[in-house]
């Protein structure tokens, strides 16, 4: 087991990892209005992204290239307060890294062309594989793992995986594989998912993240960069090379140790907000507090949490906080909130009452205040008596509405 | 015919290639360095590029990955003194890497053989 362990850490000492954090992140929209993707908050404290750095760090690899590209300037910021915590005398790196125009005049064209303009990195660095990852996926994963597979298999690339409802699979890249796990087909988000054999009722999706050979993805991107594609890893790359490379799939271990495997895509507001609501489950399968896998972050000094009045009398001000995550500097002044998740230095006035909502940093909120279902972004002045989410029609003129009616209210926006 | 590109700082080198290719039937256009190619690229739209590496301002790998970012179906060949260009990654985009000699046969086959792929 030792041997094993220590042989792991090695090997990913010639792992690079590569985070393509370049998306658009159109259908978070407001909430990226103005950051990218990745570095949208989550479960009060957290980006998106520092999930993925917290596997990487907690995996032992310490060779991080992010790639930016559109509103790059909160994310570029919070890797600098929050992740500069590599050492480059013991040759660790975290590197954000816009689009140069060093190989391409033009900005990304997709994942495979974000890291073919970024191939001098790769050469600069010589390692034996590289991982490349999503900056918007919330789970646990050792890579260490699976590069231990990937070298057991002898593979070329290797795919993480795992089994997802047969009604969700058209929007995953949905594989086949064959009794070794090696990939026999795939496809980007197919109209008619394949199911597995052996469990009709699912499908075995990629979880967008690929441990390549190092030769095998230099030589990749740069065929897929002369071809007249969508330049993408699951649509493009993957399809194109399981016939003559050695693809395998990895089936993923997720490191929660629950029954359940936790993965998340936050491609949509509605997956967004409820992946944060998962987190105040009485257990949640996605466990903040284990000190075996620490999630890291930045975050700003702050005062501890407080509740204040607690009024027997009737129509008395109580403060209460039931089912939710309360971050630092909060003050809850005689209101009530029940499964919501406050980013730091929240004040929520008397009266007031919030439901199954998340309210991000510096949040305003006066007296008699009611929310359900909505997500207020940073620095929103909530007025005296306001309602959002109880009325759709009133909220539709003035916030954005989601499919499952979830009602997002834009940064820093005037309500007075 | 055929136009080829011919990318070389070297003025001599530069008028031999265009010699010899001419003696092969192919129309020829020349630049000096990585910059000119690009304009040459864009002006007359050759048929392929013979791409020379140590180059004053713009070098041959530069050069090729801009060209290739505007015209992917242009063929590139490298023609450099040195192979450990090779072991440079954004090399493998060319189509072929050969090593200059005084001997231009292997250069003159390239050619022919990556014009006959393109046709």
């Amino acid at each position: 087991m030792e041997e094993s362990t220590l042989k792991s850490r090695r090997s990913g000492e010639r792992i690079l990892t590569m985070i393509l954090a370049g998306g658009q992140g159109e259908r978070l929209y407001p909430l990226t209005m103005d950051r990218a993707k990745p570095a949208v908050p989550f479960g009060g404290i957290y980006r998106i992204i520092d999930f993925a750095l917290s596997n990487c760090l907690n995996s032992g690899l310490r060779k991080i290239i992010v790639l930016t590209q559109y509103k790059s300037y909160s994310l570029d910021r919070h890797i600098r307060l929050g992740w500069n915590i590599f050492n480059s005398e013991l040759d660790e790196y975290i590197d954000l890294i816009p689009p140069q125009q060093r190989v391409s005049e033009q900005w990304y064209l997709g994942t495979a062309d974000a890291v073919y303009q970024n191939i001098y990195i790769i050469e600069k660095e010589q390692p034996e594989t590289v991982l490349i990852l999503g900056g918007d996926h919330i789970y646990k994963m050792d890579y260490r793992n699976m590069a231990q597979f990937h070298h057991e298999k002898e593979a070329d690339v290797t795919i993480p995986c795992m089994e997802v409802p047969l009604d969700e699979a058209g929007r995953y890249g949905i594989m086949e594989i064959d009794e070794d796990s090696r990939i026999i087909g795939f496809s980007e988000k197919p109209s008619n998912p394949k199911p597995m054999p052996n469990n009709p009722s699912t499908a075995l999706a990629s979880m967008g993240i690929y441990l390549f050979n190092t030769t095998t993805l230099v030589r990749a991107v740069i065929y897929d960069a002369k071809q007249n594609t969508a330049h993408d890893f699951g649509k493009n790359i993957i399809p194109d090379m399981i016939q003559e490379k050695k693809v395998y799939a990895y089936p993923f271990v997720d490191e929660n140790n629950s029954s359940v495997n936790y993965w998340r895509d936050i491609g949509t507001l509605d997956a967004y907000w409820e992946a944060n609501l998962d987190l105040v489950q009485i257990s949640p399968i996605f466990n903040l507090y284990d000190k075996d896998w620490p999630i890291r972050t930045h975050q700003e000094q702050n005062p501890p949490a407080k509740t204040v009045f607690h009024e027997d009398t009737p129509g008395g001000r109580t403060g209460m906080v039931l089912d939710s995550i309360v971050s630092g500097g909060c003050i809850i002044s005689g209101a009530k909130i029940e499964r919501s998740i406050l980013s730091p230095d929240v004040r929520v006035d008397a009266h007031t009452e919030i439901y199954d909502s998340i309210i991000m940093e510096s949040v305003r909120i006066g007296k008699n205040v009611e929310i359900r279902k909505a997500i207020i972004d940073k620095s929103v002045d909530i007025p005296d008596g306001m309602s959002i989410g109880y009325n759709h029609r009133e909220d539709s003129k003035h916030f954005t509405i989601t499919e499952k009616g979830i009602v997002v209210v834009r940064k820093e926006m005037h309500l007075k | 015919m055929a136009t080829v590109l011919i990318v070389e700082d070297e003025q001599n080198q530069r008028l031999l290639y265009k010699e010899e290719l001419k003696l092969e039937g192919y129309e020829t256009v020349t630049a000096a360095d990585g910059k000119e190619a690009l304009e040459k690229v864009q002006e007359q739209l050759p048929d392929i590029i013979i791409m020379d590496i140590n180059m004053p301002r713009m070098d041959g790998i530069e050069t090729m990955g801009k060209i290739l970012s505007k015209n992917r179906k242009i063929p590139i060949i490298i023609n450099t003194a040195y192979s450990n260009y090779r072991s440079n990654f954004m090399s493998w985009a060319a189509d072929a890497y050969v090593v200059k000699s005084s001997d231009l046969t292997e250069l003159k086959n390239k050619i022919k053989e990556l014009l006959a792929k393109v046709s």
